[in-house]
């Protein structure tokens, strides 16, 4: 699914991923962990094609392409989501018109026909319900004005919308209480089926309650320097990250 | 405002001693004869009394400005002298010893001995005394360093291609009526030359006075600085108190070339005017920079004097990735008017400027922000900011704010902000209830309101500028 | 007196207009002539040009003779009282049935005539406004709403304007004057529309409305003609004490489009909110200038104006914020903002405040950007292409004002138009979003 080999990265002229390599198979679900700066949201952003976030070296293959040639919406289209940290909000631009233009374009991509507007309007509805926002939703600016939790569960209900191959959670469990990170593990969980993947960067093992992983990896520095299966998980709850620093260094 | 506060308003102008120097005054009026007499007391090349006399022709033809938010009598200019000097100088003294030792002492009561060695260390003055410049101090040392700095009338002789190169290259004779008239009779100033890559050792500073009775001064300033060269600037003024209203027309040019900074920083501090408004001086101010490549421009000015003030430093952002930068304060009491703010013409790419500008009116006066910021169709990438912030102290003052914005470029972004406010009760009562007077507390706020552009100012003169604003708001308070 | 200035004027004698009227008339036409006509260095049309006015000589009246144009011209869907003028002319054939306080100028009885007297032209200063004088002069008909005090205009009041060209280059004079008496409420909607033809006539309107104490107006003006019209307009207010305006315009740009907003604060406790929206296209021009005076204490006004600039369009505002000596406690504010599409767009825009009191809260912004890139990231990261994220953003820059308009029924009218007009697919945002 997601091959991703000796990764260096830069922002704004400074290198924060120093040779990070994983490899995700389908159906997988990998937790990325680490300390504040290590590069968890840096790996998000570059790999769902933010600008000002550069590749500098390394490779990137996504379901066997080069994932770093392709624009942005292209990876969108090809089934790559990231569920932001911080969702923008959008005012003007209603939840419902921008759903049915990302949805709409994937369709298109995939030589699929568009969905007619009342079909579309059901599915929306039933997404939200399954994430426990009022459908009254769709119809405000994008993200404009929710709450925390609200957005968190509209990245949710975005990604059950555009089912895509490979899911990747930005510290989506920060500043949630545990009846939205419920509601979102449920919905991830709800989307695991065998084949789609799944990218969980967090800070906490919190979220790891809930979304159960294959493989644990910590992030330092700038590259993995610790794999494990969810039990690493535990063991950084209960120590921190320090230990870990200083055995890599 | 509190009764209180207004029943403070009262104002001491320290400045306004009259200096008992016999002085040659050309008798008012003013025609070509006047304009070719400058030129001759200056001994001028013929080039420079035909530039003088293309001014006067353009001057007659042009109509005074009316559109600032400005009031004043019609000016006669026929009763305005246009050329005074003090006699002691026609002897050309060579050396400070040969200076008239009353011109010593108005400069030293001033705050400005001009005795290097009594001197503030590391700041040169050039001192203009109406029509001419009296001294310029360690310009020995400032030479060491390649740098120019005299003036105007003595580097036309000296200098004469850098003058006829630069002089008008900024502010052409016709660019307004003020400039036009400065450009006909213009009598001193000073010329900066900054040699390519040099840091200027030393702030350079003019201190100008008027002295004369019914005497314009007409200054005309000109700064050079060359490739990749550095040098900061700055200018003091004032005048006796007078109940006649006193023309200073100036005209200020700056040429920052690639790489090159100037900082040009003054604190205005003319004869405002008398409690009922008699007197004062009317203020019409041309000062503009070009920028080049990777160049910037920084205006600071703190203004407080002057019954009339029409003045706008303006910035040109011509070559690519240049900077302007505006930072003003206003103060206007009693039956002040200014009207003051910039241009920032952003030809360039990438181009960037800063405009903050805080007005602040008390007693029956009237402060007023009028800037231009343009992006012209190659400003590709350009940006401005703009912070307008009035503070209105008393309730039969005013404040306004004009800002002109243009754009022709997709890409440029401009944001404007501008806000008012007045010092309130409530901030009064806290002070005063924390053990500090009314006036204590208000020259405080002020401050504070101020500091954005106060710590733009070279130290010595944010001090002096703090004291200025204090001794201006003597009286708005109560 | 320029060409145009006395051509105008002879307009003014072709018509039969009441002898009641005859002051006004004569007192425009000599504000009219003594005007000296504005060129580049008078600040009221500093950017732009009344040069395509000039270019129409020989004036004449337009007629309704043919009034087919307004089947080819979409309504709003709204259960309201719809006056159709063309050309100027009111249309009775086409209009509903004037209500209870609603009479045209020439109607009025002994009753209506004083008190059209007493406010027309009397809202506007027609020294300080050209063509309210050119108006003033060219009064012949026009439309009264009266609402008695306590009352409320049953339904809305629809006024529909539109252009359709003539054989030679036409002229329409419209009037209304809206009186809300103390307590009173009423909906006005002023429609300028014209069929899709390549237009060539001259419209001058103007509104005067006085709203009496604790009386509210909801008003709205939509300026969608084709781009050749010209157009001068203006919107005189003035508020009494505790009486409250609500005004919302939008217009497309056009060869000459002008459109003024006078509110006069006169009374305490009064409010106004103005949002507005400009969308210039093609060559076209747009000048919309706002005017608030705050004559007296405690009262609020809040300007919100957006506009998208495209092609070789250019758009002027200026926003003025007049705070009179007396005003204290007054709280004001004014935003505007604007999106260049174009390398040959132009936008100036002049937000103004001249403060004389100093117990006031007064604040504008106004910013030229371009669209937040982390909003055309979020969206292309969900797979919408650069181009539509673009498209969507923009509509959204305006789409914000529109949400905030109360009469549902306009939404529904100008969503679908102008998200057309930045080349979305209507059908998005048109039923989807409010279905």
């Amino acid at each position: 699914m997601l091959n991703i080999s000796d990764l260096y990265g830069k922002v704004e002229e400074k290198d924060i991923l120093k040779g990070l390599s994983i490899d995700v198979k389908p159906g997988e679900v990998h937790a990325i962990m680490g300390p504040n700066g290590s590069g968890k949201s840096t790996l998000g952003n570059i790999l769902s094609g933010r600008p000002g976030y550069e590749a500098t070296a390394g490779s990137v293959t996504f379901k066997g392409q080069d994932l770093l040639e392709m624009g942005t919406e292209e990876r969108a289209r090809e089934g790559l989501f990231l569920a932001f940290q911080y969702p923008v909000e959008i005012p003007g631009v209603s939840n419902m018109e921008f759903l049915k233009a990302a949805v709409d374009a994937k369709r298109k991509h995939h030589a699929q026909s568009d969905l007619s507007s009342v079909d579309f309007l059901k599915l929306a509805r039933e997404t939200c319900k399954r994430v426990d926002l009022d459908a009254s939703f769709l119809k405000r600016g994008v993200n404009e004005g929710f709450s925390g939790g609200e957005k968190k569960r509209n990245e949710i209900m975005q990604m059950m919308l555009l089912e895509p191959d490979l899911c990747i959670l930005d510290e989506t469990d920060s500043g949630l209480d545990i009846d939205a990170l419920q509601i979102v593990a449920n919905g991830v969980n709800a989307m695991r089926d065998g084949n789609r993947s799944f990218l969980v960067v967090t800070h906490y093992q919190r979220l790891l309650d809930y979304i159960i992983p294959d493989y644990v990896h910590v992030l330092a520095g700038g590259r993995i320097v610790k794999s494990g299966d969810k039990s690493l998980a535990l063991e950084l709850e209960a120590k921190g990250y320090g230990w870990l620093e200083n055995e890599v260094a | 405002m509190t009764e209180q506060v207004e029943s403070l308003i009262k104002k001491d102008y320290a400045a306004g001693f009259h200096s008992a120097i016999e002085s040659e005054t050309l008798p008012p009026g003013l025609d070509e004869d006047v304009v070719r007499f400058i030129s001759a007391k200056k001994e001028e090349p013929e080039w420079l009394l035909e530039w003088r006399l293309k001014a006067f022709r353009a001057w007659q033809e042009m109509e005074e400005p009316t559109w600032a938010h400005v009031h004043y009598p019609e000016i006669d200019f026929q009763a305005v002298s246009f050329y005074s000097a003090p006699k002691s100088m026609d002897s050309k003294p060579q050396s400070l010893d040969e200076v008239d030792p009353e011109l010593l002492a108005t400069y030293a009561k001033l705050g400005i001995p001009l005795h290097e060695q009594e001197m503030l260390a590391g700041v040169a003055v050039d001192a203009v005394f109406d029509s001419v410049s009296v001294v310029t101090t360690f310009r020995a040392k400032l030479f060491e360093a390649g740098v120019i700095f005299c003036p105007i009338s003595e580097a036309v002789h000296k200098y004469p291609e850098l003058l006829k190169k630069y002089l008008g290259s900024v502010v052409p004779q016709k660019d307004n009526y003020y400039a036009a008239l400065n450009s006909a009779v213009f009598s001193d100033g000073s010329f900066v030359y900054i040699p390519k890559g040099v840091r200027c050792p030393m702030e350079l500073s003019t201190y100008f006075r008027i002295n004369e009775m019914n005497t314009g001064q007409f200054e005309r300033t000109l700064i050079v600085a060359d490739e990749g060269s550095y040098v900061s600037y700055l200018e003091g003024c004032t005048a006796p108190m007078r109940d006649e209203n006193q023309l200073h027309a100036a005209v200020v040019e700056l040429v920052a070339l690639d790489d090159a900074q100037i900082k040009y920083s003054t604190v205005q501090n003319w004869y405002p005017g008398n409690a009922e408004g008699k007197g004062g001086i009317y203020n019409f101010v041309t000062k503009r920079g070009i920028a080049h490549t990777n160049a910037k421009i920084s205006w600071t000015q703190v203004e407080t004097g002057s019954a009339v003030t029409w003045k706008y430093p303006s910035c040109i952002l011509k070559g690519d990735n240049s900077v302007g930068e505006f930072y003003s304060v206003a103060l206007t009491n009693n039956f002040q008017q200014a009207d003051t703010g910039t241009k920032m013409i952003h030809l360039g790419k990438n181009t960037r400027s800063t405009i903050i500008a805080k007005g602040i009116s008390a007693g029956r006066s009237n402060s007023s922000y009028r800037g231009l910021v343009r992006m012209n169709p190659g400003a590709e990438g350009a940006r401005n900011f703009t912070q307008c912030d009035s503070l209105l102290i008393g309730d039969r003052c005013g404040a306004h704010t004009f800002p002109y914005i243009e754009s022709k470029n997709p890409s440029a972004v401009i944001e404007h902000e501008a806000t008012t406010s007045k010092v309130s009760d409530d901030q009064l009562f806290l002070c005063q209830q924390r053990g500090l007077d009314a006036e204590k507390a208000v020259s405080m706020i002020v401050n504070g309101f101020c500091r954005e552009v106060f710590k733009e100012l070279p130290m010595e003169f944010a001090v002096e500028a703090g004291k200025l604003l204090e001794v201006s708001l003597e009286g708005s308070v109560g | 007196m320029t060409d145009f200035q006395q051509s105008a004027l002879q307009l003014a004698n072709k018509q039969q207009a009441a002898t009641w009227l005859q002051p006004l008339r004569e007192q425009g036409a000599a504000n009219w002539s003594a005007a000296s006509w504005p060129g580049r260095k008078t600040e009221a049309w500093k950017y732009i040009s009344l040069a395509p006015l000039q270019q129409q000589s020989n004036l004449r009246w337009g007629t309704d003779a043919d009034d087919s144009a307004v089947d080819s011209v979409e309504q709003v869907e709204l259960d309201a009282t719809c006056l159709v003028f063309v050309n100027g002319r009111f249309n009775a054939a086409r209009s509903s049935a004037l209500p209870a306080g609603v009479v045209r100028f020439s109607d009025a009885n002994a009753e209506q005539q004083p008190l059209i007297q007493q406010h027309l032209g009397k809202v506007v200063d027609s020294e300080r406004h050209l063509f309210a004088a050119l108006s003033n002069a060219w009064v012949e008909d026009g439309i009264l709403v009266y609402v008695p005090r306590n009352k409320k205009l049953d339904k809305p009041l629809y006024i529909l304007n539109v252009a359709t060209p003539e054989a030679e280059s036409a002229v329409a004079s419209q009037r209304l004057l809206v009186v809300l008496e103390e307590g009173s409420e009423a909906e006005v909607i002023e429609h300028f529309a014209s069929d899709a033809r390549e237009q060539n006539g001259f419209v001058n309107s103007l509104t005067e409305v006085v709203i009496g104490a604790n009386a509210r107006l909801q008003h709205y003006r939509i300026n969608l003609e084709e781009e050749n019209l010209l157009h001068v307009g203006g919107v005189h207010v003035d508020l009494h004490r505790d009486a409250r305006f609500h005004g919302f315009t939008l217009a497309q740009g056009s060869r000459l489009k002008r459109i003024d907003y006078q509110l006069n604060m006169r009374g305490e406790g009064a409010h106004m909110e103005l949002n507005g929206v400009y969308l210039p296209r093609n060559k076209q021009v747009i000048d919309y200038h706002t005017n608030v005076e705050h004559c007296v204490p405690n009262c609020t006004s809040n300007e919100v104006f957006r506009g998208i600039i495209g092609d070789s369009a250019k758009a002027v505002f200026n926003g003025r914020i007049h705070i009179h000596p007396k005003a204290q406690k007054t709280l004001a504010e004014l935003s505007n903002k604007n999106l260049l599409t174009s390398r040959t767009a132009e936008i100036n825009t002049k937000p103004e405040l001249e403060i004389y009191a100093d117990d006031v809260r007064c604040a504008h912004g106004a910013t030229i950007s371009q669209l937040d890139e982390t909003s055309l990231y979020y969206l292309q990261s969900r797979g919408i292409s650069a181009a539509d994220a673009t498209t969507m953003l923009s509509f959204g820059f305006i789409n914000e004002l529109l949400n905030q308009v109360p009469e549902q029924a306009i939404q529904d009218y100008l969503r679908p138009r102008l998200s057309s007009l930045f080349g979305q697919a209507s059908e998005r945002v048109g039923h989807l979003t409010y279905e």
